[in-house]
């Protein structure tokens, strides 16, 4: 810059000036780092770091957000109350239920339809909008929709069954149907996600390699089993924890469908978080039961960020 | 092992002829190479006889019996393919039987058979890897086990060489040609480069433009050309190609003022009396640079140059750069007289491309 | 012989096959058929046994959503109408700034290596995981407290923080996929590296920042659990005005419907222009980078 004048020689200049440019950059750097990314560590701390740490704090208090009483210490005892407590345990086999169901169908579904979808075809683009149309309805339209198609009495779930010969089911009535009711909503929103990256997994396997498994003599079955599935198998782990996670912390969908009925045999961990907070306003206790229900999730995450950045580091 | 025939082969794809009524036989045991440059239709002539392919018409026969409608696993064919096509997923012992587990083959002789690739392959330091870690070269020997493990009908390899180090390259080769003879199986190859078909094959099958020119032994294909394609094709650095018009006493080499004679150059009768007009195919190993100034022809010479122990030149002839092999006692910059060893000339007609010969001149 | 009977198998997989898919088909456009059918019925139609195929269209439901005709006097109509504008200004802008930001932190992760990294990209990403009613919890008390309860303020502020991980994720992803030899060079020929980013790589990502812009509108468009609790009554946002609309007077199905389908439009529409990316944008940037 300027201060090139001020030397003698011209290779004092230049060294001078390379200097100066060196010590620009890193620090530039340094700069472009803290200017850029500032603005959304400033958000997530705000909105996630304090709420998170503010949490764990009130789970150790006995205190009401409505009544702004003063906040009593009481030890870990709503952890112990919570986890002595059958209806949360309840609650967590219905979540635990809810998602092996959702999972697992989803995942076969979404497999087996991506797996006979994954040619090029005329109008592919258009049929694949289509079909991931249920992925683009917001949850809360997902849960009233299959509410109003699920009416035990004028749903057409129920005509069309009953024009077929079978029994009218009480779907939302029971809380066994009120299950599968949602696993329903649920797989029906979901699955087109599975589709998705299963077909893209199974598109990124080069042609070759089915040709050699052909000439090698593969039945078509053998080699969807020995070839296709394990060598898309990371990606569909990705989807696999995505929806385990998804599903697991499920809370408009249910809001929505059942309402947590019939009684609160549908209540979801969510579910039961917003229940305890804002209608009742035991917000200690729902602290706890929200720090419970986040080091759950964590762990989860942290199982797919590792696979993330393997996969990130691979492709 | 079997005997591989195609009948009056075509394949096509929409409009265009990816393969035009080809028929060839390949015998039991036999290693065929089929050359030719790109899209001239032998890779596909070679996946249609795996199987990935189907014959718009004609035939493919096993020993004889027809088996278009078989699918390629159902054919008993082994096949490497131009890129590396070994499942990353699974080890190489496991890539090697897989061909045996998919055919439900018993435990003891999965493992016998194993045994036995690991041995000729030496592959025994690679079993518990991935294909990842392999080098290319070593990727295709493992393809190459993996394709011979279960007595194919016939072995086909697509260009197998192709994505390796050239270094390696040659090694793979000499071992390839020793492990055919070995096991004695009907080996059916394809490639682009006519260094690796002379070197491997019983036979030649050059192709071009979907058809078949010339099927012979490497050695006529590079002595008899049928035609000017052939001829040029096979042979580094390429033949010569000079057009010839009929003068009084000889020969003159187009675009100069050169004469062949029939004295000089022993020029065939029939060739000087052609009616239709000739075109000269001679190969660099026939053109001679020499000192003495009383032999050969006064032509421009362009530029010597040395490839290892032997010096090539190219001179002109008009506009046309040819080559051949300076036989000076040194390197005296581009001095000499060109002279053409008449035992390497080849005639072909102008028009047609076709190999002409005193019975065709008649 | 063999033959045939290999070939009767295949044809019974394949017709099977077949039947599954026209099946899931069924399963998956039907309730969206279904919606779109019975936002055009009036309230007698609706409850029809059998359900009706063919009736004279309503169009009440749209007319309520948009706060136009005859529902227009009905003090509820016009709040569905006021709760489609939340929706449009809260997702707009919470889309802008989470992409700005998201652009910025994606091009830090993507180009450079600091301490702390891979906690920050861990951070980022645990916005998409977390379980809205569990940050809620604190929320609550937070926006009360702040001033920030039903206001769009507040909410523009949660369609940030909510989008900014997958914003920042997909753009590193994108980022990478630019060489870094563009702006090595820029730098080499004199530039600044601020230079080389606003006016070289920031041009070569334009497709990228489109994309990431599609798929945090259709996740802020589409929130519910935040918006629900965090107001009351003036910044409801579409989402919410609908689990409203099933209150005292029973449910309201032809002004749900409607309203699902007036917010799926917008949706499909993104969807379609940034099917391209969507491998991408589902999976945090990680796959589907061509």
């Amino acid at each position: 810059m300027a201060s090139s004048q001020t030397t003698t020689t011209e290779d004092r200049a230049a060294g001078h000036a390379r200097r100066q440019a060196e010590l620009r950059k890193r620090s530039s750097g340094r700069l472009m780092i803290f200017g850029f990314l500032s603005p959304s560590l400033a958000i997530l701390l705000f909105m996630v770091a304090y709420p998170i740490f503010s949490l764990i704090y009130y789970s150790f208090y006995n205190f009401s957000a409505l009544r702004q009483t003063t906040m009593k210490p009481v030890g870990l005892s709503n952890y112990t109350f919570l986890l002595s407590d059958p209806e949360l345990w309840q609650r967590f086999v219905f979540t635990g239920k809810f998602v092996f169901i959702c999972v697992t169908l989803q995942m076969l579904i979404g497999i087996f339809v991506g797996y006979q979808l994954q040619k090029n075809f005329r109008g592919r683009d258009i049929i694949f909008t289509l079909l991931m149309m249920p992925m683009m309805l917001s949850p809360v339209v997902v849960g009233f929709l299959w509410r109003y198609m699920l009416n035990s009495e004028w749903g057409i779930v129920n005509y069309l069954l009953s024009s077929v010969g079978l029994p009218k089911v009480d779907w939302l009535g029971q809380t066994n149907a009120a299950l599968w009711a949602a696993a329903a909503a649920d797989t029906w929103m979901w699955t087109p996600f599975i589709v998705l990256l299963a077909t893209a997994a199974f598109r990124g396997i080069p042609e070759t390699i089915y040709e050699a498994a052909e000439v090698d003599g593969a039945s078509p079955a053998y080699r969807f089993f020995r070839i296709t599935l394990p060598m898309s198998a990371p990606v569909l782990f990705i989807a696999l924890i995505l929806r385990l996670i998804d599903s697991f912390k499920q809370y408009d969908l249910f809001v929505a469908l059942t309402g947590g009925g019939p009684g609160s045999s549908t209540e979801t961990v969510s579910y039961a978080v917003a229940k305890t907070a804002f209608s009742y306003f035991y917000t200690g206790e729902a602290s706890a039961l929200a720090v419970i229900l986040l080091l759950i999730i964590t762990g989860l995450s942290m199982i797919l960020v590792r696979h993330l950045t393997k996969m990130g580091e691979k492709y | 092992m079997a005997e591989i025939s195609l009948r009056n082969l075509t394949i096509e794809f929409g409009d265009f002829k990816a393969v035009d009524d080809v028929s060839l036989t390949v015998k039991n045991g036999e290693f065929v190479v089929y050359l030719g440059p790109s899209g001239c239709g032998k890779t596909t002539t070679l996946r249609c006889i795996a199987g990935l392919v189907g014959a718009t018409s004609g035939d493919v026969l096993f020993d004889g019996v027809r088996v278009n409608d078989l699918s390629a696993s159902e054919r008993n064919i082994a096949m490497v393919f131009q890129f590396v096509s070994l499942y990353p997923h699974l080890r190489i012992k496991e890539n090697i039987v897989f061909p045996l587990k998919a055919r439900g083959v018993a435990k003891a002789e999965i493992a016998r058979k194993l045994d036995w690739v690991t041995e000729v392959f030496k592959l025994g330091d690679d079993l518990g890897r991935y294909p990842a870690a392999l080098p290319p070269g070593a990727r295709q020997k493992v393809a190459l086990a993996r394709a011979v493990i279960r007595d194919p009908a016939v072995l086909l390899l697509d260009e197998p060489l192709s994505a390796i180090d050239e270094q390696f390259r040659e090694e793979m080769r000499w071992e390839l040609g020793h492990l055919q003879r070995q096991l004695g199986v009907t080996t059916i190859y394809v490639t682009h480069d006519q260094r690796e078909a002379m070197s491997l094959a019983d036979r030649i099958v050059l192709m071009n433009n979907s058809r078949i020119v010339q099927v012979s032994v490497p050695d006529r294909m590079f002595f008899d050309p049928v035609d000017i394609f052939a001829g040029q094709f096979i042979g580094s650095p390429s033949m010569n190609l000079i057009d010839l018009e009929p003068v009084s006493g000889g020969l003159k080499l187009g675009g100069s003022d050169v004469t062949l004679t029939p004295e000089r150059e022993r020029l065939p009768q029939w060739a000087l009396s052609s009616a239709r007009p000739l075109k000269l195919g001679v190969r660099p190993i026939n053109v001679h640079l020499v000192d003495d100034p009383q032999a050969g022809v006064a032509l421009p010479v362009d530029d010597v140059f040395s490839v290892g122990r032997e010096r090539f030149f190219s001179f002109r002839i008009g506009d046309t750069i040819h080559q051949g092999v300076d036989k000076r006692r040194s390197n005296s910059g581009s001095e000499g007289r060109v002279h053409f060893d008449p035992d390497g000339f080849l005639f072909f007609d102008a028009q047609t491309g076709r190999r002409v010969g005193a019975e065709d001149a008649a | 012989m063999t033959n045939a009977r290999t070939s009767m198998i295949d044809l019974a997989t394949r017709w099977l096959i077949l039947g599954l898919l026209i099946v899931y088909t069924i399963y998956n456009v039907g309730p969206i058929f279904w919606l779109l059918l019975s936002s055009f019925k009036s309230r007698m139609d609706l409850f029809s046994m059998p359900p009706k195929l063919f009736f004279t269209p309503d169009l009440s439901g749209y007319q309520s959503v948009f706060g136009v005709g005859a529902a227009k006097d009905s003090a509820s109509a016009v709040g569905v109408f006021d709760s489609l504008v939340n929706s449009i200004i809260v997702s707009v802008s919470g889309t802008a700034l989470a992409v700005f930001f998201g652009t910025l932190a994606g091009y830090v992760c993507s180009r450079f290596n600091f301490r702390g990294k891979g906690d920050f990209m861990f951070f980022v990403l645990s916005t998409r995981m977390l379980p809205p009613v569990a940050v809620l919890v604190f929320y609550h008390l937070m926006f009360a407290r702040l001033g920030l309860a039903d206001t769009r303020f507040g909410l523009v502020l949660v369609a940030i923080f909510a989008n900014i991980g997958l914003a920042t994720w997909i753009m590193k992803g994108f980022f990478d996929g630019v060489p870094k030899e563009v702006e090595q060079i820029a730098i080499v020929n004199g530039y600044t590296r601020m230079y080389a980013f606003t006016r070289l790589v920031l041009p070569m990502v334009k497709g990228g920042i489109a994309a990431t812009a599609g798929f945090c509108f259709i996740f802020a468009w589409n929130e519910f659990a935040f918006a629900s609790i965090l107001t009351t009554t003036q910044a409801k946002t579409l989402p919410v005005k609908i689990s409203a609309a099933s209150g005292a007077t029973g449910i309201e199905w032809t002004q749900i419907c409607a309203a699902g389908v007036v917010l799926i439009i917008p949706v499909l529409i993104f969807f379609y222009l940034i099917r391209k990316h969507l491998l991408m944008g589902m999976t945090f940037g990680v796959l589907g980078r061509r």
